[in-house]
């Protein structure tokens, strides 16, 4: 705990005691999606606007069941096509008084789902103008994480992996480059699988992740939670601690000096 | 022509260098709701094309196209009817040509005028010009007076037209006008689209009888709807939403919750009621 106290992430001058964010999506009801939220810590939500269905208006309102915690709201622009449909759904959720903050996420393939990194940089650009706190979803490509960040994102959140695919970091050498050259906060969004992957990501320099679908779609979400939340610590430390380089031979950790069957001297041949 | 509030005529002088199609279309997204094509210098053969283009175009927007003068061109485009002045072919004449179900206007320009085209099967008729136009120069303006000898006694329905603008449409409506015609004031308009819609809505609002003008035709969430809301929060409140919170756009602009009662809804307005689902 010693570490945290002194290790707040502070996005959009907000300090953020957790650098897990959970996506509210696809859990298998609201009473686990609470208690994941519980256990995990995050201090931020992500989640979607949507057209009301008029013809059959059950309560798919998600902020009901978040009412009563303190949260830092991410609405995300899921299902816009480029820069102007992202724009106007920042403004309809900003409208409705649940803060400035803003994912911005524009798919351009159905099948992959990955970020139009142009209309992208487009509405970070002028969401920023609009004084919203813009969080972009991007690829991993370190010279767009980079115009993001000159355009103003206040983080930037490459993916490891296309969304809800739990396939990891496939390109940990990129996120490398995004983390070492990046003066805002890198969050890894989308892909990531189990602990295992929040690990690297952590290692890799992140400085949070975003889940959803590991957690909402895991066995036991809520245990999922816990993991994730453990994993983001370990992977800090690890970070922190400072790793070995990799080596192409072994290096024994012990002397060789002095060991009792090593060859006897050459005199006694 | 009972559902006809605002009958916009082609004048393609008013927009040079642009389509009639063009202009057209913006008409009717604004809420044009009957289209005339009138051109007396065209040839034939291009009175034909145009004809062709505003059939396609108006039945995309299931509104009825009327041409003007020229009934063979009407026929073989299938246009709804045909619109006849005075002058031209006699109403009998036409009707045995058209059949009983395509639609006749005819041209007046006093009541006696108005009796005799309803006596002989008008399906509808054009009161005017009630202020001087350049569509028809030199001919005197009926004023608004027969615009009211109209309301009070004819049945069928009257269209009343000539040189009416934003700036007088309210006159002609409080005369008893209940559907208007316009040309250069919307063809001609820079924002053709945003000059129907003021138009579509100053009728809406000022038409009281004929018309149920409580009635409002309006898109929520992609489909077209009719309500008796005036405003966006008895909108809301129609569909029990008030106390959920969502957020309301209208016409592209989002209306702030403490504004919904303040914010009046128009004909042909465009609603979106959004509200937050979980996702990553």
């Amino acid at each position: 705990m010693g570490v945290e106290d002194q290790d707040l992430l502070v996005i959009g001058g907000e300090r953020l005691s957790s650098r897990m964010f959970l996506g509210t999506g696809r859990f298998p009801s609201p009473a686990v999606l609470k208690e994941a939220l519980d256990v995990s810590g995050a201090d931020v939500v992500t989640f979607a606007v949507r057209r009301i269905n008029l013809d059959e208006i059950g309560d798919d309102s998600v902020l009901q069941h978040l009412s009563g915690k303190k949260l830092i709201y991410l609405p995300n622009t899921s299902g816009a096509g480029n820069a102007d449909e992202a724009v106007r759904i920042a403004k309809l959720s900003r409208a409705a008084g649940l803060g400035k903050w803003i994912k911005v996420e524009i798919s351009a393939d159905s099948k992959t789902l990955l970020p139009d990194p142009i209309e992208t940089l487009r509405a970070t650009e002028r969401l920023v103008q609009d004084g919203f706190t813009v969080l972009p979803y991007t690829s991993d490509d370190p010279i767009l994480c980079r115009r993001l960040e000159e355009a103003g994102a206040a983080a930037v959140m490459p993916g490891g992996a296309p969304i809800g695919t739990g396939l990891g970091i496939l390109n940990p050498y990129n996120l490398g480059l995004i983390t070492e050259q990046s003066n805002v906060p890198i969050i890894v969004d989308a892909g990531l699988g189990s602990a295992q992957d929040v690990a690297q990501a952590m290692e890799l320099g992140a400085a949070g992740i975003l889940v959803n679908t590991p957690v909402a779609k895991a066995l036991d979400p809520v245990m999922m939670a816990h993991a994730m939340k453990l994993a983001i610590e370990a992977g800090r430390l690890s970070r922190q601690a400072g790793r070995i380089p990799k080596k192409q031979y072994a290096s024994a950790s012990s002397t060789p000096e002095g060991s009792l069957f090593a060859a006897a001297s050459p005199s006694a041949t | 022509m009972n559902d006809v509030r605002l009958y916009v005529i082609t004048g393609e002088n008013y927009h040079p260098g642009r389509s009639v199609a063009e202009v057209i279309e913006e008409a009717l997204r604004g809420g044009a709701d009957c289209i005339q094509l009138r051109d007396k210098e065209a040839s034939k053969a291009e009175l034909m094309e145009k004809a062709q283009t505003l059939r396609e175009l108006t039945r995309r927007y299931n509104v009825p196209f009327i041409v003007n003068d020229y009934l063979d061109v009407a026929l073989a485009c299938d246009a709804d009817g045909v619109h006849l002045g005075q002058e031209d072919l006699p109403l009998a004449e036409a009707r045995r040509i058209l059949g009983p179900d395509r639609i006749i206007g005819i041209s007046t320009h006093n009541i006696d005028q108005a009796r005799t085209a309803q006596k002989d099967g008008a399906d509808y008729i054009g009161v005017g010009p009630v202020f001087p136009t350049g569509t028809k120069p030199g001919r005197a303006a009926v004023t608004t007076s027969y615009v009211s000898e109209a309301a009070a006694e004819i049945t069928i329905p009257f269209v009343a037209i000539g040189g009416i603008t934003l700036d007088n449409v309210d006159h002609v409506l409080q005369a008893g006008a209940s559907r208007i015609c316009a040309v250069s004031a919307i063809v001609g308009s820079r924002n053709v689209e945003a000059t129907t819609r003021d138009f579509l809505s100053r009728i809406v609002s000022r038409s009281n009888g004929a018309i149920d003008s409580s009635l409002l035709r309006v898109t929520v969430n992609g489909k077209q709807v009719f309500t008796r809301s005036q405003n966006v929060g008895q909108l809301v409140q129609s569909y029990e939403l008030h106390n959920k919170r969502i957020v309301v756009e209208l016409d592209g602009a989002v209306v702030n919750r403490d504004e919904w009662d303040q914010t009046q809804l128009r004909h042909e307005a465009v609603v979106e009621l959004v509200h937050f689902v979980a996702g990553g």
